[in-house]
């Protein structure tokens, strides 16, 4: 017996408890003995009531706490999932978790039919919940006090959008962009194409008001040429250090008239215009950039001097520093946005050897009226209208090769027949040829692509393996597959519809902020359907391409969620259930164990100390198993809260009665509940107790219940969650254990369970109450055997 | 008129023979993208063979998919010649390379011996010195290709490997003798008396 181990946790002995006993209109009464039940009970009030969760009932409630001055409350009644928050509500003044449920009706009388049987069940219950109530600690629900100020990183479409509407919602918010000017890839593409009309928009037109709003709106801050150095969690709050570099320009100096870029002599590739064409060492990035100062590029400069003597507003400061920027903020969002496809990766489409390969952004920079050749289609080596253009589709995409992207990078599709129509429109004698392999136009953008084919676009389904110079020629290699035809397409210009890959910044900035990415190192979010812009750190969201491929349209809508979710933690006060982690910090030694454990990175390390933040906890309890200095318990479902229904369940147990205690997890114990609303049977012996998860057990626990009476240990959980792993492993554990301590390990089962197949939760109950009779019956046989030889 | 057929797929029985086949073979990578392949022709589009005669890497693919176990009769799977291109490019993992090698075997175990007879006198080398080397049946079109530095070459291989430290090309007669064994245990050689055969067969009618 190792009770002494839990008699450390004895309560003080004047605790006034009052259980209320619910008849549900004979749903409980029918079956289980009421007087018995109430005269098994030691509590100082027991009172029986015909519908308990009526509202005459709720004041009675209330008026019998107040009278007979309880310190705990017992309502043995339905399940806690229908009615538990409604009855905590009643007992105030009392906190609410001095209040317990047995579950009377969902998990016996509606499942067992023998009276007798399911009133010893029922009071065996009752008897559980009075036990744990004892060891209940008032808690607070826990008010997430958070600023009111959030960072979007990246001033792209996305971050822009996002920024705007926090900003609208009274949020103050800071915009952190690398570059010197914000716009992102959107501002690059000179024209857009939006299903609805047939026709190409100026991109510049549609996103610069909206830079120029995020400019001039009072709760924005826009911070360019800056990254993100450092961050930490403190209190549900973010601590941000931004390193601005040094423009060598003062912003508000500076008034763009570019009389420094006419003097410079450093002349350098223009990345901006993707090397296309050329600028000066002190440049602005295009005429319409915002901030709208210019810049200098450290790598490049001379530092001659010539731009500081030119300048009639005295704005250049050559000795200009780098500049630490710290800022507290309550939430951040990612917008870090992606790059194209490198394809250095892939020599065999000629990109680093042919001028005149070209990707689809380079072809949207040659098309931008404010590129490199004025919007006109020119090819590059010979600067003359082509005759051909041949797209390349799955330039990247769609490929299982080492460096090649395995997904559908989702736009390239539509970027490629919008610049396929744009060419028909504007140089109609210029042939268009895709070769793609699907084209993948869902939705309104399947009128496009049919607008395209009548418009004298050619399709060829095929995927092209090279592009090489036959004589002098660029010439595209593929097969007509729905010809069987090999062909050699010569060609003035090869365009390649690149694949997204995450931005640089996006894995630079997911690393910093401790940001989980998925297996192609886009942002991961914490759930693809439910919680599709939440990352998988609490206070942190995603949006745009950070997250995926995905087009403006798709960005705009994820950048407003990802701003309406920042704004729910700000505006809406966010209260949780304080069943979450508590770190003793007297015990706690620093190890970070329970850091590395934590599947929802709830727990972190902040000014030497171990801080859980509340609303990222699951109460899962795997910190506590990892903890070996035994610092750490789960509010609510504390050691001493376990044990105490554990002996509650196994209290006043008969010879010869079997008992077996079922620990679920929250779907377990709903599929439990509806085993009972389906008034499906199973064995008397089942005895569940909910747990947050199966990770709150620990072996001590099991082997407490074991060697207390309780015959056989079920375990049940729903297996798709963070925790499936530990649950596994820690099944396996308690395996290997019972095995060490002697124990029949068949007395221990573990059930993956789903809410809606709660049949087959039934049907395991039966099950395992079988196969614990086997194993006591062999540990029976080995007895007598034993027994027989000795004498 | 022809009216087409429906090919009906029964339940519970194996309707991928071919493609099993050629997928749990021991020459195919393991996790070949036979049943992936969804037709893109990349490979056909640099493949030489493709190029330069009626094969088709792509259609190959497809006759599998197909299960058209003509295949394996076909003349045209013997048109490949190992380059390899065609599995370095495919985006899902297939190997039309692969592929053939497979298919090629099928047509050797069920004596299909018209293309392989011009391969015999590697097999011979084989037995005979316990390495593949170049059979003297070829070295007049060796010559013809490379030009007269071939026979240069080959008449001073010994001189310069010796002067390089290589050694002997030939294996000592004990380890060729441990090779005959393997490759009479495990029927290589009974295979090759069966091409020997059919080869006297069809010079003997000539």
């Amino acid at each position: 017996m190792k009770s002494s181990q839990f008699s450390r946790y004895a309560p003080k002995s004047s605790i006034d408890i009052g259980v209320f006993l619910c008849r549900c209109g004979g749903n409980i009464s029918d079956t289980v003995d009421i007087e018995k039940l109430k005269n098994s009970i030691d509590a100082k009030v027991v009172k029986e009531f015909e519908n308990l969760c009526s509202i005459k009932c709720h004041k009675t409630i209330r008026d019998i706490v107040l009278e007979e001055n309880l310190d705990r409350v017992v309502i043995a009644a339905c399940s806690p999932i229908t009615h538990k928050k409604d009855f905590q509500n009643q007992v105030a003044p009392l906190n609410p978790y001095l209040l317990e449920m047995a579950n009377l009706r969902e998990q016996c009388s509606w499942v067992h039919s023998d009276g007798d049987k399911a009133t010893d069940k029922a009071i065996a219950l009752t008897n559980a919940a009075v036990e744990r109530v004892k060891y209940a600690q008032p808690l607070e629900t826990v008010v997430r006090k958070i600023k009111k100020t959030a960072a979007v990183i990246g001033g792209g479409i996305s971050g822009i959008t996002a920024a705007l509407s926090l900003a609208n919602q009274g949020i103050k918010v800071y915009i952190i962009e690398e570059k010197p000017t914000v716009g992102g890839n959107m501002i690059k593409i000179g024209k857009l194409f939006s299903p609805e009309k047939m026709v190409e928009e100026c991109a510049l037109c549609l996103f610069n008001p909206l830079i120029n709003e995020a400019l001039d709106h009072k709760n924005i801050d826009i911070i360019t040429s800056a990254e993100l150095m450092a961050s930490e969690r403190r209190a549900g709050n973010f601590d941000l250090l931004i390193e601005k570099k040094p423009r060598y320009v003062k912003e508000d100096k500076c008034i763009a008239c570019g009389k420094c870029a006419d003097v410079c002599p450093v002349v350098v590739p223009d990345q901006w215009n993707e090397n296309l064409m050329y600028r000066k060492s002190i440049y602005k990035p295009f005429p319409q950039s915002v901030p709208d100062v210019y810049t200098i590029d450290e790598e490049n400069c001379i530092k001659c001097g010539k731009c500081a003597d030119t300048c009639p507003m005295n704005a250049v400061d050559l000795n200009m520093k780098k500049e630490i920027i710290p800022l507290t903020v309550g939430s951040i969002v990612m917008a870090t946005g992606h790059k194209g496809f490198d394809f250095k990766h892939r020599p065999e489409y000629g990109h680093e050897k042919y001028e005149d390969v070209i990707t689809q952004m380079e072809l949207a920079r040659i098309m931008g009226v404010n590129g490199p050749t004025k919007g006109k289609l020119l090819t590059p080596s010979t600067g003359k209208v082509p005759d051909r253009v041949v797209m390349i589709q799955c330039a990247g995409s769609r490929d299982e090769k080492p460096e090649g992207k395995r997904y559908c990078s989702k736009v390239c599709c539509m970027v490629a027949m919008k610049h396929a129509n744009f060419i028909k429109r504007y140089y109609p004698d210029t042939e268009v040829i895709i070769c793609y392999t699907d084209m993948r136009t869902p939705g309104m953008y399947e009128n496009y692509f049919r607008y395209g084919q009548s418009k004298g676009i050619k399709l060829i389904r095929g995927r092209p393996g090279e592009v090489i110079d036959k004589d002098g020629k660029l010439v595209v290699r593929v097969e007509d597959t729905l010809r069987s035809e090999q062909l050699e397409i010569e060609t003035d210009l090869v365009v390649l519809s690149e694949a997204m890959e995450p931005s640089e910044g996006t894995l630079k900035v997911a690393d910093k902020l401790n940001v989980g990415l998925n297996e192609d190192l886009f942002v991961k979010e914490k759930h693809p359907k439910i919680k599709p812009v939440n990352t998988d750190v609490e206070g942190i969201y995603v949006c745009g391409t950070a997250q995926g491929p995905k087009d403006i349209t798709d960005s705009v809508s994820q950048a407003n969620a990802a701003a309406s979710k920042v704004s729910e933690i700000m505006n809406g006060g966010l209260e949780i259930e304080p069943i979450i982690a508590e770190v003793d910090h007297s015990k706690c030694d620093m190890c970070g164990k329970c850091i590395n454990a934590c599947k929802y990175k709830a727990i972190y390390a902040y000014d030497g100390r171990v801080s859980v933040d509340p609303i990222a906890c699951n109460g899962c309890g795997i910190c506590v198993s990892s903890c070996p200095e035994g610092a750490i318990e789960i509010m609510g479902q504390t050691d001493s809260q376990i044990f105490a229904m554990i002996s509650g369940m196994l209290k006043d147990k008969k010879d010869g009665e079997k008992r077996i205690l079922a620990f679920l997890d929250y779907i377990g114990y709903v599929a439990a509940d509806n085993i009972g609303i389906n008034r499906i049977s199973y064995p008397e012996s089942i005895r569940i107790i909910r747990v947050t998860s199966i990770n709150r057990l620990m072996f001590k626990h099991i082997l407490y219940a074991l060697e207390n009476g309780a015959d056989g240990i079920f375990l049940g959980a729903y297996p798709d969650d963070m925790v499936s792993s530990e649950t596994k492993e820690k099944v396996r554990e308690f395996k290997a254990e019972l095995i060490k301590n002697g124990i029949d390990p068949d007395r221990l089962m573990y059930y993956n369970v789903y809410a809606p197949y709660f049949r087959g939760l039934a049907a395991k109950f039966d099950e395992f109450d079988k196969q614990v009779d086997m194993s006591l019956d062999k540990y029976e046989t080995i007895l007598s055997k034993a027994s027989s030889k000795d004498i | 008129m022809d009216i087409m057929e429906f090919k009906t797929i029964k339940i519970g029985k194996n309707n991928n023979k071919l493609t099993d086949s050629i997928i749990k073979d021991l020459k195919t990578s393991k996790d070949i993208g036979v049943l992936k392949c969804i037709q893109c022709g990349m490979c056909t589009s640099v493949c030489p063979a493709s190029r330069h005669s009626e094969y088709d890497s792509r259609e190959i693919s497809k006759r599998v998919l197909e299960e058209d176990e003509s295949l394996i009769y076909d003349d045209i799977i013997w048109n490949c010649f190992y380059c390899y291109t065609c599995h370095s490019v495919c985006p899902v993992g297939n190997s039309v390379s692969e592929i053939i090698q497979v298919l090629r075997q099928k047509a050797i175990i069920n004596e299909e011996f018209e293309q392989i007879v011009t391969f015999l006198a590697f097999g011979e080398s084989l037995l005979e010195l316990g390495i593949g080397s170049i059979p003297i049946e070829y070295y007049s079109e060796l010559i013809e290709v490379i030009g007269n530095d071939y026979p240069e070459f080959k008449n001073k291989l010994d001189e310069i490997r010796e002067e390089l430290g290589l050694g002997s090309l030939n294996l000592p007669d004990e380890d060729v003798k441990d090779i005959g064994n393997i490759l009479e245990k495990t029927g290589f050689k009974d295979r090759l008396e069966k091409i020997r055969a059919y080869k006297k067969s069809i010079n003997s009618e000539q």
